[in-house]
């Protein structure tokens, strides 16, 4: 076969580019005023802008919308690692009757879309008060990111020898000492990568978000999708807003990148 | 002294035996594989094993207690070190579990890894050691634990040849100078020579012989004990309907002509000959049986031919 550098490069290349230039157009329309977005077209923004991000910053209808999906995006993470690590320990660690079906029917609960469970929640939310609530859309959304991050910490405990559990005994550690101080340290990247997993479905889910959440707690993809005012569509504004709804996902694949690769193998990687 | 009364090693097998180890004493456990040697390693450490029986320390039965608090330490076949503390914690893990002082916990760390050699290493992480270094590492947190009895299982067959040899002579230095039950199990014969005061020969989860080693290997009590102390296997034969055995070892190659009354001969089909400069195996069929010889040196055989070969008869052992 011929080595041929410069190809394989510009093929690269101009991959990299295609895939960029939705976000450059993205980023390029939050920094124009709507007149310029609708008037020629040009590859770079003539006069440049940040009035469509004051706006954002100083409406609380905007912010207010950040802050909301940032808080249910919060709990339902901290909730699904609270809930998922020691679920994993269990199903890593000890042989009990129906573990590998409990194991099974966990993941079951991913296979079914997010859809049907909409009329239990709603109806289930309302009756307990909690329509309406972040912990609402945290707690639905739950249950598609427990049974993620169950499976894939199982993959990364299992691969934990169990010999150091029991080094760890016999040294005369109490568990939570050794779990403290040595199997969540050494865990760090698989629940690193857990967390954006959990963050990510969490971040950009829309059907159960908008359906549990009403005027008080409305989460940014729902503000966004509703910017359409009579005078028409704001187009800078709805470009400024989903530039900051990329960025956190952005920090947190930067937080996580090295362990990434070893998350997409669910662990199997030693 | 510790005891072990009564134990199962392996399930479904009715072999169940008790047998005592002294205090200040190595005891080598030899077994092949799937012998049991690990889970009577586990048994006495309590940890989670298909193995029964009861086991006492000093007429304390330990049956009651966690391994956690089991005055026993252990370390394992494979490198086990905690990968994300350094060297230095790692052996000073023992020592902080039982909350000692700062002073007493660098004191002994900083003693015991001059003894193993890894004091240059103190800050480093397992993962940035050799396996034989990772080892040494895992055997001093055992001995800093100061445990009334320590468990090695086969705590040196991941090594390499050389590693293996040099860590050998510094493990048997160290191990003597203590008062524990030392409990060393192997599946090679040499570790029971060159560690055991005393050696318990494991078949099958049976307990087969036990003794000082020397002992044990004059006076084998079945063809297993004799086999399991042979490298490579015994030799058998029939004299008067008895089962009689000769070591490779103990086989001599003879010139021509019979030899004195003293001796038995044999011929032996050669089937296969290996050497490596210094020590040279033959092997070959005799009286039906495929026999095995050892010898120093190489030697001028060559296959298919026959050999006459004999053996004194004070090697010779009878069952």
């Amino acid at each position: 076969m011929m080595n041929r550098p410069g190809l394989s490069r510009g093929v690269l290349i101009v991959y990299g580019l295609y895939l960029l230039l939705p976000l450059y157009w993205l980023l390029s329309m939050s920094l124009r005023s709507n007149a310029d977005i609708q008037g020629s077209f040009s590859l770079l923004p003539p006069t440049l802008t940040l009035a469509n991000f004051a706006e954002i910053f100083s409406n609380p209808v905007w912010y207010e919308g950040f802050a909301n999906s940032l808080s249910y995006v919060a709990i339902n993470t901290l909730i699904s690692l609270a809930v998922a690590i020691p679920a994993a320990y269990a199903f890593s660690r000890y042989r009990f009757l129906g573990d590998k079906q409990l194991f099974f029917w966990l993941l079951t609960n991913r296979m079914a879309p997010p859809a049907v469970f909409l009329l239990p929640f709603f109806q289930l939310y309302s009756a307990v008060g909690l329509f309406d609530t972040p912990l609402a859309v945290a707690l639905a959304h739950c249950l598609f990111t427990v049974p993620l991050a169950v499976w894939i910490l199982e993959g990364f405990f299992s691969g934990v020898p169990t010999e150091l559990d029991e080094m760890a005994q016999i040294d005369g550690h109490s568990f939570l000492y050794f779990f403290m101080r040595v199997f969540l340290p050494i865990n760090r990247g698989a629940i690193g990568v857990t967390l954006f997993f959990c963050f990510m479905f969490s971040w950009v889910e829309l059907l159960l978000a908008r359906t549990l959440s009403g005027a008080s707690s409305k989460p940014i993809v729902v503000v966004m999708t509703r910017t359409v005012s009579a005078s028409g569509v704001d187009w800078g504004l709805l470009a400024a807003a989903g530039v900051l709804t990329v960025l956190p996902g952005v920090l947190v694949v930067w937080f996580v990148r090295k362990d990434l690769v070893k998350g997409f193998a669910l662990g199997r990687v030693s | 002294m510790l005891s072990v009364n009564n134990v199962c090693l392996i399930p479904n097998e009715d072999n169940v035996f008790s047998h005592s180890f002294a205090r200040g004493e190595i005891c080598v456990v030899l077994g092949a594989n799937q012998s049991g040697k690990t889970n009577l390693c586990r048994l006495i450490a309590g940890l989670n094993t298909r193995a029964r029986g009861a086991v006492h320390l000093d007429d304390k039965s330990l049956e009651k207690l966690s391994p956690r608090a089991r005055p026993v330490s252990m370390v394992y076949q494979a490198f086990v070190n905690y990968p994300n503390l350094t060297v230095f914690e790692n052996i000073a893990s023992p020592l902080i579990a039982r909350k000692a002082s700062n002073e007493a916990v660098s004191k002994s760390v900083t003693d015991l890894a001059e003894k193993l050699r890894i004091d240059p290493l103190l800050h480093r992480l397992p993962s940035e050691l050799s396996g034989g270094q990772q080892q040494r590492v895992a055997i001093a947190r055992a001995l800093a634990q100061d445990a009334q009895v320590l468990l090695l299982d086969e705590p040196l067959v991941n090594l390499d040849f050389k590693l293996r040899e040099a860590l050998e002579v510094e493990l048997r230095e160290l191990l003597r100078a203590s008062n524990t039950v030392v409990i060393y199990t192997s599946s090679d014969p040499r570790d029971a020579f060159t560690h055991g005061d005393q050696l318990l020969l494991l078949d099958k989860g049976k307990k087969i012989q036990a003794g000082p080693p020397l002992q044990v290997y004059e006076r084998p009590s079945s063809p297993t004990a004799m086999a399991l102390l042979a490298d490579p296997d015994i030799n058998r034969f029939y004299r008067d309907g008895k089962l009689c055995a000769l070591r490779p070892e103990h086989i001599e190659l003879v010139g021509a002509g019979p030899t004195s009354g003293n001796a038995v001969d044999f011929h032996m089909q050669v089937t296969a000959y290996e050497t490596n400069g210094d020590e040279s195996f033959v092997h070959g069929l005799v009286e039906g049986a495929e026999w095995v010889l050892r010898q120093r040196g190489m030697l001028p055989v060559n296959v298919g031919q026959t050999l006459q070969i004999n053996a004194a008869l004070r090697d010779v052992v009878q069952f």
